[in-house]
């Protein structure tokens, strides 16, 4: 997943991805002979003739998004029988350097997977190098599957330099937002009821509180990973929810006219989430270990809570089974679900493609075709789309994750992620945290400087 | 942008060479002609051809872009603005940038003169004492440098892991107060990284330092001992000289090494915590490849490369001026 994965640049790991990458190819390529007659009904795309379509995707986990995206590219066959799509998968971080090159190449994919913010997609959309795509979004009903404070990550003006206002580039086809993990056991031996967690912001406060003195001093009450600075940004996410509503991130996001970090709320939130690290709810050693090794510390039994993406589900199942619950973080005083979050990297679809409209009709497949919700729930993946089908009946824990989605997409409370705001946000963001959190900052120091860095940035592209 | 920092080493090792050969011709008498007689000229050239086109291509093309690139505002894909000198300026107004600089000159401490340190003490102790199993021990702390650098970080990570050997050796004698986060701690996070650097250095120092040592004739030692020299004054006046060129070379490799360092930081910290092991490699890849700011990382490259040249020219020069 794009802001839990770092693949770093192991020998062993590399070759592990390559070899993921060929099987990938290679199952794929198996998958372009197809047994039984085609069904019947209307192909639009006959006129074509036999086509390719060509398909870049840095969604390669496995178990997760990768069998997702091979399943429905199958399907898409059987539906579009003269289509042949051809699946090519990367590692997240390799992808995000070839991907601008591979798209201005000669043998540029038709549909390719982008990465939302200033670093990926505005490149991307700058250089004309995919197209937009408002008409299909009208004709496949996509403003109906994301309403305005989803849809907006995908929104750009043609030069690339305005963000969440302008044409729909694409849109993703997974849910990924952050939220909290507990461990059911342990609330219980500490004397609390899981079954009766806190529905405000402030009660889960108290409710850290409480548990605290009940926890031996040298482990966490919440565990997180923040090796690399960028993981906090999800458990800030989910106080800064409870003081800022969600918009005026977004707009801060997109370089909206007059927006700032250093609003009271912010302020608000960043000394209490400093707070959380004085009163030594996170423990001590966060900031050896990262987002992944967190969860898998989680997993096995440290800490109470684990403040995280839902990416990380699957993990902490297989670790806690039925004694994890999940919930998004209860709302401040405005009542709304705010929570860190964003659609998993957006589908686009090339400039230089013969066949546009087999390209877009590929992505409403992705997102949106019969049954693909419950293929995703099966690789315990959120469908990103409002009103897709609910998990299967008995599936409590991926039926609270998926609501957990829902909610914050009803409640337009997706903040989207804030590193998307300026090219160099994600690491610097993620150093300020990390002094905040060790306390060699202060939240008025640290929101000045955070928005130092995006006024620098915001000077480049909107001129001086 | 990679090319140029390799390029330097190339430019140091061409450099100490080039340094021998001058002496070697001063000690030779001078022929009055300059080749043989009948000796082919022109086709010398010809022979030379691949070799230069391969090294004009591989190398020095990329070095020149890398320099070119430098004056340019360009992310990677459209197309580039001249920005003149601007990337430099950025550089010398960065507080990240001025620390990265200075991350590196920390981390010299650990990779070239405390591995230099402990090579100097233990080329004492053997040339003092007979050891045996010498070329067993050899290989074995020769063994760092031959394990790639991904592996050896690993390796730390794990050992400097707070669940790992080392704080739970402290724990166990009771020194859990020296425990720490070491790879996350604002502190100790580069002397960490450091350490790392110096394990790595020391196996080739020393075996650098000990094939100098062996060259020196036994009769040095027997009469030193003959003038009731002790262990520091046979060190001082025997040793220490007969390996001047060794320690030459071994403090421009572990130099060069240090100041080039980007694996191992990559592979443990990756510049964290908060900026607190970025070295102007990892300030290079990050901007150049993370923030698509092409001629920020192209400058910085153009600059570390410089570095590097004159750190490698000052130790050769300081070298010289010792002899002289």
């Amino acid at each position: 997943m794009k802001r839990s994965w770092r693949p770093r640049g192991l020998g062993s790991l590399a070759i592990a991805l390559v070899l993921v990458a060929c099987l990938g190819v290679g199952v794929a390529l198996a998958g372009t002979t197809r047994g039984g007659a085609a069904r019947a009904g209307s192909n639009p795309f006959a006129h074509y003739g036999n086509i390719t379509l060509n398909v870049w995707s840095a969604d390669n986990q496995d178990p997760g998004p990768e069998p997702v995206i091979k399943a429905l590219a199958k399907s898409f066959q059987k539906r579009y029988p003269n289509v042949t799509v051809k699946l090519k998968f990367y590692g997240l971080t390799d992808y995000l350097k070839i991907i601008q090159l591979g798209l201005a190449s000669g043998n540029a994919p038709d549909v390719a997977e982008g990465n939302q913010g200033f670093a990926t997609d505005s490149l991307l959309v700058k250089a004309k190098l995919i197209r937009p795509l408002d008409q299909y979004a009208a004709k496949y009903h996509w403003y109906k599957y994301y309403p305005p404070g989803t849809m907006a990550q995908f929104r750009w003006t043609p030069d690339g330099k305005t963000y969440g206002r302008g044409n729909v580039y694409g849109v993703g086809q997974f849910g990924q937002s952050t939220g909290v993990f507990y461990n059911k056991a342990k609330l219980r031996a500490a004397g609390f009821d899981p079954n009766k967690m806190p529905t405000t912001f402030s009660g889960f406060n108290k409710l850290l509180a409480q548990l605290r003195p009940k926890i031996p001093s040298d482990q966490p009450l919440a565990v997180i990973g923040n090796k690399s600075g960028y993981e906090s940004m999800h458990s800030y996410g989910l106080v800064q929810g409870a003081y800022v509503p969600a918009v005026s991130v977004r707009n801060w996001i997109f370089h909206v006219k007059g927006a700032t970090y250093e609003t009271p709320g912010n302020i608000k939130a960043l000394t209490l989430y400093q707070q959380w690290f004085k009163n030594n709810y996170f423990g001590n050693d966060y900031n050896a270990v990262d987002e992944n090794e967190a969860a898998a510390a989680f997993a096995k039994g440290k800490g109470v809570f684990y403040l995280g993406g839902n990416w990380q589900a699957q993990v902490i199942r297989a670790g806690l089974g039925s004694n994890v619950g999940f919930m998004n973080m209860p709302p401040g005083p405005s009542g709304k679900y705010v929570a860190v979050g964003a659609t998993s990297l957006p589908w686009h679809v090339s400039s230089k493609t013969k066949y546009p409209d087999v390209g877009a009709a590929f992505i409403n497949w992705l997102i949106a075709a019969p049954g693909s919700a419950k293929l995703m729930y099966s690789q315990n993946q959120v469908p990103a789309i409002l009103g897709a089908a609910k998990p299967p009946k008995g599936q409590a824990y991926i039926a609270s994750i998926s609501n957990g989605w829902q909610q914050l997409v009803r409640d337009n409370g997706l903040t989207l992620f804030p590193d998307w705001s300026t090219l160099t946000m994600f690491q610097y963001l993620g150093s300020q945290l990390q002094q905040l959190t060790a306390q060699r900052t202060t939240p008025q120091a640290m929101a000045k400087a955070v928005q130092g860095n995006w006024n620098a940035f915001d000077k480049q592209i909107h001129g001086k | 942008v990679t090319g140029a920092s390799r390029e330097a080493v190339d430019s140091t090792q061409a450099g100490i060479a080039a340094a021998s050969r001058k002496r070697d011709a001063a000690a030779r008498p001078r022929r009055t002609s300059g080749r043989a007689p009948g000796e082919p000229h022109r086709i010398a050239w010809l022979f030379l051809l691949p070799g230069a086109l391969a090294y004009g291509i591989f190398t020095l093309f990329p070095v020149v872009q890398t320099v070119r690139l430098s004056f340019y505002s360009w992310d990677g894909i459209t197309s580039k603005t001249w920005t003149g000198i601007a990337n430099y300026r950025a550089i010398f107004h960065s507080n990240e940038i001025r620390y990265g600089f200075l991350h590196s000159a920390e981390l010299i401490l650990f990779y070239a003169v405390l591995s230099i340190g402990i090579g100097l003490l233990l080329t004492a102790l053997i040339t003092h004492v007979k050891v045996r199993f010498l070329t067993f021990f050899r290989a074995v702390l020769f063994m760092p440098q031959t394990i790639a650098t991904v592996v050896v970080a690993q390796a730390f990570t794990w050992i400097y892991d707070p669940t790992g050997p080392l704080d739970t050796f402290l724990r166990h004698v009771g020194a859990s107060s020296f425990a720490k986060v070491w790879l996350g701690d604002f502190t100790w996070a580069l002397p960490a990284v450091g350490l790392i650097g110096t394990w790595i250095s020391f196996g080739l120092v020393l075996i650098l330092l000990l094939a100098g040592a062996q060259r020196i004739p036994q009769e040095l030692y027997e009469a030193a001992r003959v003038d009731g020299a002790g262990f520091v004054r046979e060190f001082l006046a025997v040793t220490l000289p007969g390996i001047r060129n060794e320690l030459l070379v071994a403090a421009t490799l572990t130099t060069i090494t240090a100041l080039r360092n980007f694996d191992i930081v990559y592979n443990t910290t990756s510049g964290g915590p908060a900026g607190h092991t970025e070295v102007p490699s990892w300030l290079m890849f990050e901007n150049a490849f993370q923030f698509h700011q092409v001629g920020l990382g192209a400058a910085i490259a153009t600059v570390l490369t410089v570095l590097i040249s004159l750190v490698a020219l000052g130790i050769s020069r300081f070298y010289r001026a010792e002899r002289a």
